[in-house]
């Protein structure tokens, strides 16, 4: 038997539950536009995971950037449920470079 | 220097699992008429996907339904936490399916909006006005 794989899928659970914390405070005290940002950084660690030579090293980075990828797809809506109170809003938010010129690009949804 | 695919396949299986249950736990719990038959069929996915991930000799298989079963595992339950969601109007309703419909007479914030599907306006929003952003677009 192969545990490998079986540990890998524990340690990915654990990093989407991660992700609801992170995209949760993440977006509380930085803001969704962040978005572009959190993305870039999870494809470039998915892109550095193919030039690792270690298979946990390699597969943990794969998952974790992906979870960052997926996180910043779900920033949009956790800004919009933060609006109507059902997490804590705070208006005072520390905002990305160039923040002007993503608030008009359509920040990702899936 | 040689490529090490490990962590693009699980990159891809975790994506994948999560794109995918995010949809399918969605679409699944509004039209089922129950809720233990899509969390059993999910359960059972989940057991199943681990079982062929610490028995195969496929060492790509494994990764992809090592990570492929958690997620389906997590869905599972994922199922009676979008339930309480539509009972607190944080998702919108069936109409047409009776346990929906049943929720909808007797949880009064339950309804049948999407209140998320607007962009952020970078203030606090108030019920009404939410309503109206997404009603009036």
């Amino acid at each position: 038997m192969n545990f490998f794989a079986l540990t890998l899928g524990i340690a990915t659970l654990l990093m989407i539950g991660l992700g609801f914390v992170w995209v949760i405070r993440g977006e509380r005290y930085f803001g969704y536009l962040w978005w572009p940002y959190v993305m870039s950084f999870g494809i470039l660690m998915i892109l550095v995971s193919l030039f690792i030579s270690s298979i946990w090293v390699s597969a943990l980075m794969g998952v974790f950037g992906a979870s960052l990828v997926w996180g910043s797809t779900e920033l949009k809506e956790q800004a919009v449920r933060a609006e109507m109170g059902w997490y804590p809003f705070n208006a005072r938010k520390i905002l990305p470079p160039f923040a002007s010129l993503i608030e008009k690009w359509k920040a990702p949804h899936l | 220097m040689e490529l090490n695919s490990i962590g693009l396949i699980a990159a891809m299986s975790t994506f994948v699992g999560v794109w995918f249950g995010h949809v399918a736990v969605r679409k699944m719990e509004s039209i089922s008429p129950t809720l233990w038959l899509p969390i059993t069929a999910f359960a059972i996915t989940g057991i199943a996907l681990e079982w062929i991930s610490l028995t195969t000799s496929h060492f790509s298989l494994s990764i992809v339904t090592g990570i492929l079963g958690f997620t389906f595992l997590w869905d599972a339950l994922e199922f009676t936490r979008q339930q309480n969601r539509i009972k607190n109007g944080h998702a919108p309703a069936n109409p047409n399916n009776p346990r929906h419909a049943r929720l909808l007479h007797e949880y009064p914030p339950a309804t049948t909006l999407d209140l998320l599907k607007r962009d952020p306006l970078g203030k606090p929003v108030s019920h009404r006005e939410a309503i109206k952003l997404i009603t009036e677009h």
